[in-house]
Parts: structure tokens; C-alpha cells; sequence
């Protein structure tokens, strides 16, 4: 190791970096504004998907039985959907605590004490495990012998799963956008950069310096300015996140947020990752256009 | 040390710089370029550190085919020659001793090997005691000096001096010539394109004339101006 060749290396990185100081507050704060904006997307994204986990979560299948169904049928029908790999429990529920339950659920709109006979049939409760394939398994429970009907929130389900998709193409559309317009800022900048030290470039070229060479301070400087703007912007995220993350708690109280799972640490280090990339791609590309002329 | 074999260069715009230029520069000679500014002396230097390449013929510089030369391969010729302008450039916000370590620096050399040549290169052109100053507190003559040092401080085998002395005044101007004849002597190959006749009358050189992109005279210890010299030879 010649610490002397890396002082010399670091030296330079730091004198460009402070004396293009206006520059780079511009590309940092850049960067900053853009991670931000980045950081508070991703976790609004992902506070909707466990938002939207939680409520097909709570989705279930109720199978109906046919009213000649003997328990023995039953009781075979119930172990044959505990079989099935993607269903998460089966609960019984005999029509007398159907009847309880339906009563207890239009309490006060429907007076139900005329009802003479119970209508219901015995019914068995499924809970899948993906609620992806609820349909399916609501598909398949339907054909065994002795079920007269198995219903679910087909509307609800179909319209989660689709709300679920159309999120993440937002959010890849969204989040290229972002990191494009970071880019070409920084970019800009670092050729800002590269032009006030074109005399340098020049003379670094004519002793025999590699473009490899000169390209590098301009590397570390993107990479800087990325990792930066990075670190405000987590800053930022993280004041946001004590402060508001408890008022959205209060402002939406039909919500359980309890299901919403965020990776603070996994996020930061994305982001921070993401900031880097940025200012070293942006700058790779605004220098190598000034080395090839 | 350097050959051109009909060396012709045309520019995007149509001007013709060199016209057909061949010559052949031994190991160790001290050859002066002269001829009016835009007749091609300037561009056949550019030629020889590969700062553009010929529109036809060949060069080689020391067994290097340069008009072959891939991108890549530059930096390598660059680091075996030294090359000087007229405007120094030295970098402003330098030192003396920076400015000539960062030729070394920035082609990766040891910083052991950078703390060894850089005062000898210093010592060679004069400028020990002002190593620690910048450019801007010195002289033209001292911040060609330190040009010079830069150039030299890789021990390269050829000196190419582009107007070397155009900023200076004559006092100045022969002491960097005597230091290029120092440099010179001591093995350097050193090509010098210069429009000062007092110069080259008083060294007594190799002269190489160029009108129109051409070598019109080729002299071996020649006059600034055709016909003063009583061994000239005339070529091409």
C-alpha cells in the first residue's frame, strides 16, 4: 500500500469536491429531494400492500352443504380441504351457530324471532393461505361431493388482487422516473464540474494519464454527491417517520396498521445504495463524453 | 527516434496542414522547426504525441507506430515523451513541486519514486529554491523552467518544444534555450519548433524549414533564414 499515492488520490477528490462547493450542494440537494420523494413513495406503497395483505387476509370461504348431507359426509369433506396444501384452517359451523351468527350480524335491521325453521344449511369456514388462491380453492371445494355452494368476496378479492398489480407497476414506473431525473441533474452538475477542470483533464492527458486515471476523482465526487444527498434524505425520512407515521395512526382509526410491516434498515440501505448508483453512473456518463472529444 | 513517411494531414474543414512531410530525427539530436506560424509546425508536433492522428503516412516515434496507435495506447507514448508550450500550462492552484510530482502522480508512479525525481528535475532546470512557490509568484522564464521539469521528470527520451520561448524576452529566452541544450546533452532527443531566428542562429542546430505544410530545407547546423549557412543541405 503507497499511502502517499492515496493521499495524493483522496486530496484531490476533496479539493474538487470543496471547491465546486455551490455544485455540489445543488447535486446533493438533488439527490436529497429525489430520495425523499423516493423514500416517501416506497413507504406509502408498502403501507397499502399490508394494508391490502390485511384485508384479503381476513377473506374467507364459506362451503354450504347440501341439506341431505350426512355428518359422516361432512366430516370427510372437512378432512379432505385440510388436505389441500393452500388452505390455511377449516372451522365447522353446525346451522344452529349459523343461525346465532346471522342473527347477531342483522341485529336491529331485520327482525329475525319469526323465523319458525332454521333455513340454513351446515357450513364449513376456510381460511386460505394466499389469497390468491382463494378462487381456486373455492373452485375445487365446490365439486366435492355433498357441497351445494361455496361462495366468497369474489368482487372484493378480484378488485384487491388487481389494486395490488397496478401499485407495483405504478411504482416501478414511478421510481424510474425519479431516478432519471437525479441522474440527469447530476450529470449536468459533474459536467459543470468537469468543464471548470478541463485545463487538469488536459494536462493529466498530456503526461500520460489513463482515462481510467482521470475518470476516477470525477467517480468518487458522483458517488459522494449520491451518497449525500442519500444520507439527508434518510435523515428527512427518518423525522418524518417518528412524527407523522403516529398522527396517520390516529387520522385513520378503521385501519389496523398493525399488519403493515416496514424494513426500515433494508429501505435506508436501498436507498443509500440507490443514491450512489445514481451519482456514479451520472457522472461515469458526463465524464466520458468530455474524454472522447 | 522519430520518422514520417509522407505525412499528409488535412483538417475537417478542408485545410491542408502537412503535404506529403517525411523525415527521419536520430537518437539524441537537437533539431530546430522553423517557418512562419500556419505552416505546419505545430501539427506535425501534435502528430508526434498523438494529440491527432495523420490523414496518411506513417510515424513512428522511438519503434512506436503512432499513426496506428490505439485510444487506449496513448497514455503509454505520452509517458515516454515530454512535450512544452508556449503558455506553460502550469496548474494555477500548485506548487512548483506539485505541478512537476503531478505528472508522476497521475500515471500511477510510486510516491517513493515521485519524492526522488521530483527535486532532481528541479535541480535540472534551476528551480530548487522555488519549489514551494506557485506559478503565479514566479517569472515566464521560471514558469517555463517548471513546464520544463514537468516534462522531464519521467525521463522521457524525446523533448518536443512547441514555441518554447514566444512569451519571453530575449535575456530569458537564451537561458531556456542553454537549459535545453543541457537537457540535450545529456541524452534527451529535443525538437524545438520556434519562429525566433535569433535562437536558432546563435545554436548553430539541425534546422528544419517548413513552408505550406512542407519541408523545404533540411540543414545540418543551419541559419534561421535560407542561404546564411555555408554547410547547408538541401533536401526534398
Amino acid at each position: 500500500m503507497d499511502w502517499g499515492k492515496t493521499k495524493f488520490f483522496l486530496g484531490e477528490v476533496a479539493r474538487n469536491f470543496t471547491r465546486n462547493a455551490a455544485m455540489q450542494i445543488t447535486a446533493i440537494g438533488t439527490v436529497a429531494v429525489t430520495i425523499v420523494l423516493l423514500g416517501a413513495f416506497l413507504f406509502v406503497r408498502a403501507t397499502l400492500a399490508g394494508l391490502g395483505t390485511d384485508l384479503l387476509s381476513q377473506i374467507e370461504i364459506s362451503v354450504y352443504t347440501t341439506n341431505d348431507a350426512t355428518p359422516k359426509q361432512i366430516a370427510s369433506l372437512e378432512s379432505a380441504l385440510r388436505a389441500d396444501p393452500r388452505v390455511a384452517s377449516v372451522e365447522f359451523i353446525p346451522k344452529k351457530q349459523g343461525l346465532v351468527e346471522m342473527k347477531d350480524r342483522v341485529k336491529g335491521e331485520i327482525d329475525m324471532s319469526l323465523l319458525t325453521e332454521n333455513p340454513l344449511p351446515d357450513k364449513l369456514r376456510v381460511k386460505v393461505k394466499a389469497p390468491e388462491t382463494v378462487a381456486a380453492v373455492a373452485a375445487s371445494a365446490q365439486k366435492m361431493p355433498g357441497v351445494a355452494n361455496a361462495v366468497f368476496g369474489q368482487d372484493v378479492v378480484a378488485k384487491m388482487l388487481r389494486l395490488g398489480s397496478v401499485l407495483r407497476g405504478i411504482g416501478i414506473g414511478v421510481i424510474v422516473v425519479f431516478v432519471l431525473v437525479a441522474g440527469i441533474i447530476i450529470s449536468n452538475t459533474i459536467r459543470l464540474t468537469v468543464f471548470a477542470r478541463r485545463r487538469e483533464i488536459a494536462i493529466m492527458q498530456l503526461v500520460g494519464a489513463t482515462n481510467t486515471y482521470i475518470r476516477m476523482p470525477f467517480i468518487c465526487e458522483g458517488l459522494l454527491d449520491g451518497i449525500l444527498g442519500a444520507g439527508i434524505a434518510l435523515a428527512l425520512l427518518a423525522i418524518a417517520k417518528s412524527t407523522l407515521w403516529p398522527r396517520l395512526l390516529e387520522a385513520l382509526p378503521g385501519f389496523s396498521l398493525a399488519n403493515v410491516r416496514i424494513d426500515g434498515t433494508a429501505m435506508a440501505l436501498e436507498l443509500l445504495l440507490v443514491g450512489a448508483l445514481v451519482g456514479a453512473v451520472a457522472s461515469w456518463i458526463s465524464v466520458g463524453r468530455y474524454l472522447r472529444t | 527516434m522519430i520518422s514520417l513517411r509522407n505525412v499528409s494531414l488535412a483538417y475537417p474543414n478542408g485545410t491542408r496542414a502537412l503535404d506529403n512531410v517525411s523525415l527521419e530525427i536520430g537518437k539524441g539530436e537537437f533539431v530546430f522547426l522553423v517557418g512562419h506560424s500556419g505552416t505546419g509546425k505545430t501539427s506535425l508536433l501534435r502528430l508526434l504525441y498523438r494529440e491527432m492522428g495523420p490523414t496518411s503516412g506513417d510515424i513512428t516515434v522511438d519503434g512506436i507506430r503512432v499513426d496506428r496507435l490505439k485510444h487506449s495506447r496513448i497514455p503509454a507514448l505520452r509517458r515516454h515523451l515530454g512535450v512544452v508550450f508556449q503558455d506553460y500550462k502550469l496548474l494555477a492552484d500548485k506548487t512548483v513541486w506539485e505541478n512537476v510530482a503531478f505528472a508522476m502522480q497521475v500515471t500511477g508512479a510510486h510516491s517513493r519514486d515521485v519524492e526522488r525525481q521530483v527535486p532532481r528535475a528541479l535541480d535540472l532546470v534551476g528551480l530548487a529554491h522555488k519549489s514551494r512557490m506557485y506559478p503565479g509568484e514566479l517569472s515566464g522564464g521560471e514558469q517555463q523552467r517548471t513546464a520544463i521539469a514537468r516534462a522531464l521528470v519521467n525521463n522521457p527520451k524525446l523533448l518536443l518544444c512547441d514555441e518554447p520561448t514566444g512569451n519571453l524576452d530575449p535575456t530569458t529566452t537564451t537561458e531556456i534555450m542553454e537549459l535545453l541544450g543541457r537537457i540535450n546533452i545529456k541524452g534527451t532527443t529535443v525538437v524545438v519548433a520556434t519562429h525566433n531566428s535569433a535562437v536558432v542562429d546563435r545554436m548553430r542546430r539541425r534546422v528544419v524549414r517548413m513552408e505550406d505544410g512542407r519541408v523545404v530545407t533540411d540543414e545540418e547546423r543551419g541559419y534561421y533564414y535560407l542561404g546564411l549557412g555555408q554547410d547547408q543541405i538541401l533536401s526534398g
